[in-house]
């Protein structure tokens, strides 16, 4: 085997390798990606359970209609009931 | 250019009959065929006068289907126009439907819209105008093709003679136009809803006359596509209401007000009452009386019409049609991957299988509290999580036994039931990922396992051979199936894993079953001399609990100061002995009984189970059956006393147990000895390794192929 050859042979082993290495890392990360995104999941399921367990789709209900114009109705109701307490904060000098 | 027929069906139509074949030879068709079938008004007489082709029917030879498709039989257009005795066509009308069928290859039919009369009401103007346009919101022509509505009016239709010939109408009393609309996409072809091609067009019924009318189109409509109605008073109600409001707002819209509009405001309401109610016993009309449902019916029809031969009675009873229910056959992922085979694997990578870290994915069955093969798999999941591996569980649940249970109540009673698991609990495969791994655990989970895409390998824990789970059935087939597909079976004892290899010649290994030491150990309670516990499951067959209850019901005629309870099941079994009745008991209580007995049974006509191993863990001697699974653990003079499947023998090995002190100690060393080495960590160890050949298998068959 000529000089040129092996160090054309040496040359691609070297590239394999390299390859390899790219190839852990990325398995790795991808690993890694899925565990957190397991991890997310699993966090929001946890959030998700009186919903689950009530079978609430809030997204569908307030799909339904009158289900926006009730949250404005509550919001504003909110907003009068918290302006009452503020003006009887204010009043009342606490 | 293409020619074109029109043929009109008649009976007393003299009303619009002229203006409607004036409307023709305006249009230019090629060819005008009017069918009477016994009018006693000057119908044949117009007819006649605009020197079109007449064609005389008795009236019984009618039929919606059948005198259409005599008309087309009869005419030679290359299209067929088919129109009411009361639709005039509009200008324009033939233009556009020349056009519709220039707007697809394979456009089988077309119709338009029907524009109500001047004299028409309100409620049906409103109705024809608003149902219309709601096929072309934009005002162009629409090709619809298979998936969109089946809408097809023979008041004002069109179709190719190619499509006629190969669909042709079904001989129905009502509705042939609608179920050639359904048969003509199933087929393959499409079909165009062109705006202009219109016609004037009305029904003036009286209020009576409309809601039998509606009965015969809705008991039509059944029968034509199985359509039922539904009915509902709140429903009506609210129905009532809102298409009221809507005929109010459209003749305000139309100008009409005061007097008149309050007037057209109370028919509306018993208009669309009774329309709702009128329909929905129309489309119920075989639960009508025979009687009732003729003078119900504005033709004054008694029978269904259905058939050729519609006017023989039939020997059959009245049919009930049943809606579709399901968006598949239960098994028919089965039939899938029978016919598709499994999803192609991704191509391995070097060294996959011998990775720190791994992403697996279990696909588990619907499962229950209790639910001894949920366990085990959790308290193996839960350690390969703790591992580091990236780990999500599947629930398959094809068969829809969980409907109601929603993810995140699935994985809080993963963690209440079995185990903590701290990864995500999926219902169905919609959010699938892919996986290194992915893992069937059951017969059922097998083949939507085989169909999930991006895995890098395959593996199937089994924890018994479930087809003894049944009698021959289809189950049977389909869980014998699951082990011919080629997945590397990790078997939850040596004597499965031989099964598998030798019945199926599936590729196996095994792993033992682990016993939670910590939970499971003698507890500090006086042990009782003359207690018997029996797992008593009798839901679940393959427990034997017969035969255990005769044992016990010998070891009471022969010891009758023996105590005996039974666990494990919530019904109280009725029984020829007086015994304690214990419910399922958590592992904590099972424990303290395991520590307080005498002696245990429990049997397993199939795979051993993790009963008798917590037993030995709690010093409690327990009696099995031998010949199945025991001895491949045990061996057969092991800490287990094994008994053959009869009841006096069990009843021996029992007494056995309760009378020799000695073999007692001895066993029950034995016993706290043999399992104190099986451990959930060295099953997962077991399993892990499993999983990691399924890896290394596919990495070999990758070199091989390179």
């Amino acid at each position: 085997m000529s000089a040129a050859e092996t160090s054309s042979e040496q040359q691609l082993q070297a590239d394999v390798e390299r390859l390899r290495v790219r190839v852990d890392e990325l398995e790795l990360e991808l690993v890694e990606v899925q565990a957190r995104a397991n991890a997310a999941v699993a966090e929001w399921q946890e959030r998700a359970y009186w919903l689950d367990r009530w079978h609430l789709d809030l997204n569908a209900l307030m799909r339904r209609r009158g289900a926006a114009e009730l949250r404005g109705a509550v919001r504003a109701v909110r907003s009068v009931v918290w302006w009452l307490r503020r003006t009887k904060r204010r009043l009342s000098g606490s | 250019m293409r020619t074109v027929s029109a043929v009109i069906p008649v009976k007393n139509g003299e009303r619009y009959l002229e203006e409607l074949l004036g409307a023709l030879a305006r249009e230019g068709v090629d060819e005008t065929l009017v069918i009477d079938s016994g009018s006693r008004d000057r119908s044949r007489e117009i007819a006649r006068s605009a020197g079109v082709e007449l064609l005389q029917i008795a009236p019984e030879d009618f039929g919606h289907g059948r005198t259409r498709n005599l008309g087309a039989e009869r005419t030679s257009g290359e299209l067929i126009c088919f129109l009411t005795q009361d639709a005039t066509p509009c200008p324009g009308w033939l233009g556009a439907y020349r056009e519709a069928f220039t707007l697809d290859q394979r456009v089988g039919a077309a119709y338009g819209p029907h524009l109500p009369r001047a004299d028409t009401s309100p409620m049906i103007a409103r109705e024809l105008s608003e149902f219309f346009a709601a096929f072309a919101p934009d005002g162009a022509p629409v090709v619809q093709r298979s998936g969109d509505p089946s809408f097809l009016s023979n008041v004002n239709a069109c179709y190719a003679r190619a499509c006629w010939e190969e669909i042709r109408f079904r001989q129905l009393a009502y509705s042939e136009d609608q179920a050639f609309g359904t048969d003509l996409l199933e087929a393959g072809w499409s079909k165009v809803y062109h705006p202009g091609a219109a016609v004037l067009h009305a029904h003036d019924y009286g209020t009576v006359e409309f809601m039998r009318r509606y009965f015969d189109e809705y008991r039509g409509l059944r029968e034509a596509t199985g359509h039922v109605e539904p009915f509902g008073v709140p429903a009506t109600a609210r129905h009532v209401r809102r298409e009221v409001a809507a005929d109010r707002r459209w003749m305000s819209e139309q100008g009409v007000d005061g007097a008149i509009r309050a007037r057209w405001t109370a028919r509306a309401v018993v208009h669309h009452a009774g329309r709702r109610a009128f329909s929905a016993l129309g489309s119920r009309s075989e639960r009508v009386p025979p009687q009732l449902r003729r003078r119900l019916s504005l033709e004054q029809r008694g029978e269904s019409m259905n058939g050729s031969a519609a006017s023989v009675p039939s020997p059959l009873p009245p049919q009930r049609h049943v809606p579709q229910k399901l968006p598949a056959e239960v098994y028919g992922v089965v039939a899938s991957v029978w016919k598709d085979g499994p999803a192609p694997l991704l191509d391995p990578v070097p060294g996959m299988a011998e990775r720190e870290r791994l992403r697996l994915a279990m696909v588990i069955p619907r499962f229950n509290r209790g639910s001894g093969g949920h366990n085990t798999l959790f308290q193996i999941f839960m350690r390969l999580e703790r591992r580091g591996h990236a780990c999500s569980v599947w629930l398959a649940d094809y068969q829809r036994y969980a409907p109601t249970d929603w993810p995140a109540v699935l994985r809080q009673d993963i963690n209440e039931f079995f185990a903590p698991f701290k990864g995500p609990v999926y219902k169905g495969f919609d959010a699938w990922q892919g996986a290194d791994v992915a893992i069937a655990t059951g017969w059922q989970t097998v083949h939507p396992m085989l169909q999930l895409d991006h895995c890098r390998a395959r593996a199937y824990v089994v924890n018994d051979h479930e087809p003894e789970f049944y009698a021959s059935s289809t189950e049977r087939v389909l869980a014998e199936d699951t082990y011919r597909h080629g997945l590397h079976c990790i078997a939850a004892s040596l004597w499965l894993r031989d099964l598998l290899t030798e019945r199926y010649d599936a590729s196996a290994e095994a792993f033992q079953l682990g016993v939670e030491h910590d939970t499971y150990h003698p507890r500090p309670i006086a042990r009782r001399g003359d207690t018997v516990v029996y797992y008593a499951r009798h839901s679940t067959p393959r427990r034997a609990v017969p035969i255990g209850l005769m044992a016990l019901a010998e070891l009471k005629r022969r010891r009758p100061n023996v105590r005996i309870v039974l666990f494990g099941t919530d019904e109280v079994l009725h029984t020829s002995f007086p015994y304690e009745h214990l419910d399922v008991l958590s592992p904590t209580q099972l424990s303290w009984l395991y520590s307080e007995a005498t002696v245990g049974l429990c049997l397993s006509l199939t795979n051993f189970s993790l009963m008798p191993k917590e037993m030995l863990a709690c010093g409690l001697p327990c009696v099995e059956l031998a010949g199945v699974s025991a001895e491949s653990i045990f061996g057969s003079d092991g800490p287990l006393e094994l008994a053959p499947l009869d009841p006096n023998r069990i009843a021996d090995a029992l007494e056995r147990l309760l009378e020799d002190q000695n073999e007692w100690e001895r066993r029950s060393q034995e016993g706290i000895e043999f399992v104190a080495s099986h451990t959930w960590e060295r099953a997962t160890d077991e399993v892990e390794a499993g999983l990691r050949h399924a890896l290394r298998e596919r990495e070999r068959i990758g070199a091989e192929v390179r």
